[in-house]
């Protein structure tokens, strides 16, 4: 499970996350969302051990990441929203690398590459650059590695970018399928009617601040539309549309 | 309003990359002072040694009449017909990018931009960037020859008038090159083919300078060779190359004289060459370009050996596949391993210097010279050592790039890290270095005190020149850079450099004094008093101490960079 615990980034006199406090347990999937620029991407690499937090705590699996980061990132697996890996590695070869950084047992890992390169599909490119990959390609490579350890606790930072409709539909998939298994994760995303279909628990950030907390159905009765589709109730909880002012200048 | 940017000149399709120039001139980073001043320095440095060097020969040409005449025209012809083949080949690399792989080219072709117009804006830029460098180069050393004759202003006019048109024709050339490769090969392993010749070019270059061992036309007993060597110069020139037209429209314009016969050839040359390549490009860029796009494989190696000989060193798993995923990167990317070859060329060369070293022609100082030059030797592998480090070592932080966040992310210490990077980067560097400097003073044959503390002064220097490289190439990384050159180029690398120096400079002086007071001992006869043993221990112990602490500390900083590091690439 992840526990984040007033969380705050600040840059200079900017504060990115102001007291973020949220907690995903085992087996659920709980949606970040909040418009552009309103900290979700900070507040996930804090939690992924990329950026330093100016306060609050975090815990994954029971681990504290600042006091025994080793133990926490093992049980972490960490999905980013722009694949960035070795592009003069093959996918076989950048997988058995990432289960050596996460300490698996040499024996397991062979079955383990090859059971998560069946599962995203990627299966017949396995001998392949990455540099030969198209984006989606390379967003399922980096998913198959965030899985590969077994972690307890999965961050994904917008999953569905870049993925076509197939693509997307067997991210969902997997990711249903893990937390049948017991991972918890922590997802931010742009895409609301993916929110809506697979998160047990929304938070809306906005301006470093959880604005807004709970279920769908909840969400929608805080913003008074309790027959709306998520979109609305978003815009309406993060401040408006724009729709108007849109209208007006075509 | 919609089209308006159609009908604007080609120059307008120019812009970002001026208006980028112009923003990375104006922004400011830590370290720009001292990175303008060094390479400030070296650059001046450079061009007032060519200046001088241009100057000098002509002025040493010039006291002898007619002979003097002769040699400054074909030293001219000469001089430009190496920058015709440097030009086209530069050329060919640099319309591989401008034209085919460069990623703003998607944004232009898909606008409504005639292909004509697209093509005058590549070229150009295709002829700054090929073309600056022997601008550059050639600015002192034709101000040098002007000076050394007294040259007049029209001196000026002709240079101008020639440069210009003499830099278009090869750069045209190496564009149509280029256009009838990416026809035929993907532009990417177009790029790699077209890289490894190059540097294969330039490893032949050095090789055969070197082995033609200029040094013998210095010996008095050799004046005929001397007669040979120009006649062999004379031979190639043929007065139906560009470079023949520009050295005599420059030999022209140093007389006073206008040689517009030869101008107008490079003039209408470079005309048709730019409408002939022009024409090519409306014809064939398309194709090319689709090409480039569509076949991005590449094939490549597995180098399963490797996995299979990590297997045998005692590693943790971590520092395992850490060490395979750095070699397997390594060893794929062209641009990297092929640098290894211009290193074979000029170890090559290093070890061939002492094997031709005739010191016995000196016969009361040869043993006295040959232990000086051990600690040449010395210093000369430490040099190369700092080189080698800065290229290979220094970057291995950096270059992990926009993929950090995989080590970052992952539950492995950066000390750890840190210190797999520096094991990587200390068994190459140790086993060159020592290789150059055992089989140095081996073909030296100097005093066997020397060759034992020559090689244990370099394993303590390696220790310290890569745990500072890898200190410091934490501290300071780079991780958008494109290539390891830039990386090694940053403010990090020029630091590394200077304390590298120093480092090395101290080193010399910390061994190779109470080296001198043994050698003298042993030269006389006389035995090491107390005083003077304990005073070497001291300077030895000072040395390794020395070492001991850049290594170190150079690490510590390293990992105490990563550890504080408050921003991702990705």
């Amino acid at each position: 499970m992840i526990a984040v615990e007033n969380l705050v980034k600040r840059y200079g006199s900017f504060t990115a996350v102001d007291g973020v406090s949220l907690s995903v347990a085992p087996g659920q999937i709980h949606g970040f969302l909040g418009p552009n620029g309103a900290g979700k991407t900070t507040s996930i690499r804090i939690i992924a051990g990329l950026l330093k937090p100016t306060a609050g705590r975090i815990v994954v699996n029971g681990h504290d990441l600042e006091r025994e980061p080793e133990a926490a990132k093992a049980a972490l697996g960490f999905i980013p929203d722009r694949p960035f890996i070795y592009e003069k590695l093959t996918a076989g070869e950048f997988l058995r690398f990432h289960a050596g950084l996460y300490g698996m047992p040499e024996l397991e890992i062979d079955t383990r590459i090859k059971e998560m390169l069946d599962i995203f599909e990627l299966g017949k490119w396995q001998n392949e650059l990455v540099e030969s990959f198209s984006h989606g390609m390379k967003q399922r490579l980096v998913m198959s590695a965030a899985f590969l350890h077994r972690p307890k606790a999965v961050l994904v930072d917008e999953p569905m970018v870049g993925l076509d409709p197939r693509g997307a539909r067997l991210i969902k998939d997997v990711f249903r399928r893990m937390t049948e298994h017991g991972v918890a994760i922590l997802m931010s995303t742009h895409t609301l009617e993916v929110a809506q279909e697979m998160c047990d628990l929304i938070s809306i950030i906005l301006k470093g601040k959880i604005i807004a907390h709970g279920t769908v159905a909840e969400l929608r009765s805080m913003a008074g539309t309790p027959n709306d589709a998520l979109t609305p109730v978003f815009l309406k909880l993060t401040g408006g549309s724009g729709l108007q002012e849109i209208e007006e200048i075509v | 309003m919609i089209g308006t940017a159609v009908t604007r000149p080609f120059p307008h399709l120019l812009l970002p990359s001026l208006w980028a120039t112009r923003n990375r001139a104006r922004r400011r980073e830590k370290g720009d002072a001292a990175r303008a001043f060094v390479f400030g320095g070296i650059g001046l440095a450079v061009m007032s040694a060519l200046f001088y060097g241009a100057f000098w020969v002509t002025w040493q040409a010039a006291q002898y009449a007619e002979l003097g005449d002769y040699l400054i025209r074909i030293g001219m012809s000469w001089l430009f017909l190496t920058f015709l083949s440097f030009l086209a080949f530069s050329g060919i690399v640099a319309s591989l990018s401008t034209f085919f792989l460069s990623d703003d080219l998607r944004l232009m072709l898909a606008a409504p931009v005639a292909s004509r117009r697209l093509f005058f804006a590549r070229f150009a830029r295709t002829v700054v960037q090929a073309g600056w460098m022997v601008v550059v180069f050639l600015l002192p050393v034709l101000a040098g020859i002007a000076f050394a004759k007294c040259a007049s202003w029209w001196f000026v006019v002709t240079a101008t008038m020639t440069v210009v048109p003499f830099v278009v024709i090869p750069v045209a050339l190496g564009s149509a090159i280029t256009l009838l490769l990416v026809n035929v090969f993907p532009a990417r392993r177009a790029r790699d083919i077209l890289m490894l010749m190059g540097l294969v070019f330039a490893m032949s270059i050095v090789l055969l300078l070197r082995f033609l061992q200029p040094e013998r036309l210095l010996r008095v007993e050799s004046m005929p060779e001397v007669t040979d060597f120009f006649a062999t110069l004379q031979s190639p020139i043929t007065p139906l190359l560009p470079s023949f037209w520009a050295g005599e429209a420059l030999f022209a314009g140093l007389q006073n004289g206008r040689d517009l016969l030869h101008i107008g050839a490079l003039w209408s040359t470079a005309a048709a060459a730019v409408v002939l390549v022009g024409w090519a490009f409306e014809r064939w860029h398309f194709a090319g370009f689709s090409k480039a796009q569509e076949a991005r494989k590449a094939r490549f190696t597995q180098w399963r050996v490797l996995d299979q000989l990590a297997n045998l060193l005692p590693l943790s798993q971590v520092r395992k596949h850490l060490l395979i995923k750095d070699l397997k990167v390594f060893l794929r990317d062209v641009s990297q391993w092929s640098q290894l070859l211009l290193l074979l060329a000029l170890v090559t060369v290093y070890l061939y210097n002492f094997r031709v070293l005739d010191l016995e022609r000196i016969p009361y100082m040869s043993g006295f010279l040959k232990n000086v030059y051990a600690f040449l030797n010395l210093a000369m592998a430490g040099f190369v050592m700092s080189t080698v480090t800065v290229r290979f070592v220094f970057p291995a932080v950096s270059a992990e790039g926009a993929a950090f966040w995989i080590i970052r992310t992952a539950p492995i210490s950066l000390k750890d890290f840190l210190w797999s990077k520096f094991w990587t980067g200390l068994v190459p560097v140790l086993v060159l270095t020592e290789i150059l400097i055992v089989a140095g003073n081996n073909l030296l044959g100097v005093d066997p005190f020397l060759k034992r503390m020559s090689a244990a002064a370099v394993i303590f220097m390696a220790f310290a020149l890569v745990g500072l490289a890898c200190g410091l190439g934490a501290r300071y990384p780079r991780f958008a850079a494109d290539n390891p050159s830039q990386i090694a180029g940053s403010y990090g690398g020029v630091a590394f450099m200077i304390l590298a120096v120093l480092f090395i400079l101290v080193m010399i002086v910390l061994l190779g004094w109470p080296s001198s007071l043994y050698l003298f001992s042993q030269f006389r006869n006389r035995p090491l008093t107390t005083g003077q043993e304990i005073f070497i221990a001291a300077m030895f112990a000072a040395a390794a101490v020395l070492s001991i602490a850049t290594w170190l500390l150079g690490m510590r900083t390293g990992v105490k960079a990563l550890q504080e590091m408050d921003r991702t690439p990705s």
